[in-house]
C-alpha cells in the first residue's frame, strides 16, 4: 500500500472506474459492516424497544393488511396472510434501497469530504444496514410461512440464487441513483413521489395471477419491475417455481445496471466531491 | 516452486522493512468549482479573473487554484500561507486525494493522513473510543492494530472519560485533540494539516508541534497551511505563498514568511491598491 503511486491527471477517467471502486471497497468489509453497524444502532438510539421496532412495525402491517384484504383474494386467509408476509418483507427491502440509494453519497458528504475512501464503500454499507433490516423480518417472515403450512421443499432453495443477484443489483442500483441525486437533487424527490405509488402498482395487496389476463392490473403488473423481482424472490418460499419470464426480465434487468453503474461512475467519479 | 515463492517472501519483507521513499509532485495542478443555478448579482459587478462567466455573464465556475506545481520529497516540511480564499484549503484536499486536479497531474507516493475539516470525518453521534475505531478502519488499519494504538491515542488526547462520550459534546478543542492523536499515532508518511491546529491550547500545540517534529524526523512529509507564524516557523523549512489561486512564491520559510507579512501590512495600510500594485512595490 505504501509503495503504490498515487497519479491524478487532471480531467482523465478511467473507465472502468466503477468495478475498481467496487473491489477496493469489498476488501474494507470491517469498514462499511462497522459503519452499517453504526447507522442501525443509530437509528434506535434511545428507544426502548430499539431493534425489536423492525419486527414489531413488520408485524402490525402483515396483521392488519391480512385481515383487512383477506378477503378480497381467492386465496384463503392463511395462504394471503404468507403472500403479504414474504412479498412485503422483500418488497420493504427494494424499496429501502432505491430511497437510501438515492440518498447514498448525499449523506455520506461528511466522509467523502475527508478521505479518499472508495465510494462503494457508502453503497454497500447501505445496502448492508438494509440487509441487516430484512434479515430480522425474514426471521419472522419464516415463522409465518412455517405456521401457514409452507415447509421448505427443494424448490425453495431456488429463492438462494435470486436473493444474490437481488442483492447485485441493489448494489449497482444504489451506485448510479446515488450519483445521479448527488448531481440532480430533484430526482430524490422524483423517485420517493414514484416509491408511494409503487407500492399500489406492485402485486403485494393483490395477487398478480388472480387479475385477467389483459387487464389493466395485470399490465401494470407485469411492466413493473419490482414484480419480476417479487416473483423470483418470493415464489420458491411459497412453494412454487417462480415464472420463467420474471428470470428473464431481472437478467436483462442486471445487465442494464451494470452498464448504468459502470457508465455513472465513469462520468460521476472524479466529480462527486464537488457536487456535494 | 517453493523456493521462488520464498524468496519473493523475503524480498516483500524487505521492502516492508525499507518502503520505497515518498514523495508528492504536483504539476501544474488547477481546480475549478463548479457553480450551479444561478446566482443574483452582487453590488461588486468587478469579478475577478477567477471567476468563470458564460457568454451571458452568468456565474459559472471558480477558479480556486490554477497552475501549482511543487516537488516534495522524504523530510520535506512545506507551509502553505496566504489570504482566505486564495485556495490553501482547496490544494490540501487536492494533495490529500479528496479533490481530484480537473487539470494537471499529482503524484504521491505514501500513506497520506490529512487532517483538513475538523468537522468532517467522524461520526458525531458515536463516541470518541468507537471513532477512534471508525477513523483507524477508514485509514485501513485492522481491529487488532487499532487497539494496539487505543492506549496511546487516550492518553495523548488526555481525553480520559470523555471517550466514551458521543463526540458531538466535545469542544471543538477537544475534537481537534482528538483527531489529530488518533492521525499521527497511527505514524502516517505524510501529513497534510490545515490551519485549525490552532484550535488547541498552548500546551496542547507544543505537545502537537513535538509531535509533527518527531514525525519528520521518521523521514515523512509535513504539508501545513496556517496563519500562525510560530506554528509555521516552528515546523516548516519550505514555504508556498498561494494569492488569488496562484502561487506567488515559493522558497525558505522565514524568508517567504516575511514577504508574506510585509505584503499584508502595506495591504493594511494601503487597501484600495490594486494588487498588482503591490506586487511591483515588493
Amino acid at each position: 500500500m505504501a509503495d503504490a503511486v498515487y497519479v491524478s491527471i487532471g480531467g482523465r477517467s478511467d473507465p472502468l472506474v466503477g468495478l475498481k471502486d467496487l473491489f477496493q471497497g469489498l476488501s474494507k468489509v470491517q469498514l462499511w459492516l462497522a459503519f452499517a453497524a453504526d447507522e442501525v444502532q443509530q437509528r434506535y438510539r434511545r428507544s426502548r424497544l430499539g431493534l425489536a421496532w423492525i419486527v414489531v412495525s413488520y408485524v402490525i402491517f402483515v396483521a392488519a393488511i391480512s385481515i383487512m384484504f383477506g378477503g378480497f383474494s381467492q386465496k384463503g386467509a392463511s395462504e394471503f396472510t404468507a403472500h403479504i408476509a414474504v412479498n412485503y418483507a422483500f418488497f420493504s427491502f427494494l424499496i429501502a434501497n432505491i430511497t437510501d440509494g438515492c440518498a447514498v453519497f448525499r449523506t455520506s458528504k461528511n466522509w467523502v469530504g475527508s478521505m479518499p475512501l472508495p465510494h462503494s464503500i457508502y453503497v454497500l454499507k447501505s445496502v448492508a444496514r438494509s440487509l441487516f433490516v430484512l434479515g430480522i423480518t425474514m426471521i419472522v417472515g419464516i415463522g409465518v410461512l412455517l405456521a401457514t403450512g409452507h415447509m421448505m421443499t427443494p424448490i425453495s432453495f431456488m429463492a438462494l440464487p435470486a436473493f444474490l443477484i437481488i442483492l447485485l443489483n441493489a448494489v449497482l442500483l444504489q451506485t448510479y441513483l446515488g450519483y445521479l441525486t448527488a448531481r440532480f437533487r430533484d430526482f430524490e424527490h422524483l423517485m420517493l413521489s414514484l416509491t408511494r405509488v409503487l407500492f399500489f402498482v406492485t402485486p403485494i395487496l393483490w395477487v398478480r395471477t388472480e387479475m385477467p389476463e389483459g387487464s389493466l392490473r395485470r399490465i401494470i403488473a407485469d411492466v413493473n419491475p419490482l414484480t419480476h423481482a417479487l416473483e423470483i424472490l418470493s415464489a420458491p418460499l411459497l412453494g412454487h417455481a417462480a415464472d420463467p419470464l420474471s428470470w428473464k426480465v431481472i437478467s436483462i434487468i442486471t445487465v442494464v445496471n451494470i452498464a448504468m453503474m459502470l457508465i455513472a461512475s465513469y462520468l460521476a467519479h472524479r466529480r462527486l466531491p464537488y457536487w456535494l | 516452486m517453493t523456493h521462488i515463492h520464498n524468496s519473493e517472501k523475503k524480498t516483500l519483507k524487505l521492502a516492508q522493512l525499507r518502503p520505497a521513499p515518498s514523495f508528492v509532485v504536483a504539476d501544474k495542478v488547477g481546480v475549478t468549482y463548479p457553480v450551479r443555478g444561478n446566482i443574483a448579482q452582487g453590488i461588486d459587478t468587478q469579478s475577478t479573473p477567477r471567476m468563470i462567466r458564460d457568454v451571458r455573464g452568468r456565474l459559472r465556475g471558480v477558479r480556486a487554484i490554477s497552475d501549482v506545481s511543487f516537488t516534495l520529497n522524504e523530510g520535506n516540511r512545506l507551509a502553505i500561507v496566504g489570504e482566505n480564499g486564495s485556495g490553501k484549503t482547496t490544494l490540501l484536499q487536492v494533495l490529500a486525494g479528496i479533490l481530484k486536479p480537473e487539470v494537471g497531474t499529482l503524484r504521491v507516493r505514501g500513506r497520506i493522513t490529512s487532517l483538513i475539516n475538523i468537522n468532517l470525518g467522524t461520526q458525531i453521534e458515536a463516541t470518541g473510543h468507537r471513532n477512534i475505531t471508525l477513523r483507524g478502519l477508514a485509514a485501513g488499519y485492522t481491529h487488532d492494530e487499532i487497539e494496539a494504538k487505543r492506549e496511546e491515542i487516550a492518553e495523548f488526547s488526555e481525553l480520559g472519560e470523555f471517550l466514551s462520550m458521543p463526540i458531538e459534546t466535545y469542544s471543538s478543542g477537544m475534537r481537534m485533540r482528538l483527531v489529530f492523536s488518533i492521525a499521527t499515532a497511527f505514524t502516517p508518511e505524510i501529513l497534510v494539516l490545515d490551519e485549525w491546529l490552532s484550535a488547541g491550547d498552548v500546551s496542547f500545540k507544543e505537545k502537537a508541534t513535538r509531535r509533527m517534529i518527531e514525525f519528520v524526523e521518521k523521514a515523512g512529509i509535513l504539508i501545513l497551511a496556517s496563519h500562525s507564524r510560530k506554528l509555521i516557523l516552528d515546523n516548516c523549512e519550505i514555504c508556498l505563498w498561494l494569492e488569488q489561486g496562484v502561487v506567488r512564491a515559493m522558497g525558505p520559510v522565514l524568508e517567504i514568511v516575511n514577504a508574506y507579512e510585509a505584503d499584508q501590512r502595506a495591504k493594511k495600510t494601503n487597501p484600495d491598491a490594486p494588487a498588482t500594485l503591490l506586487r511591483g512595490a515588493n
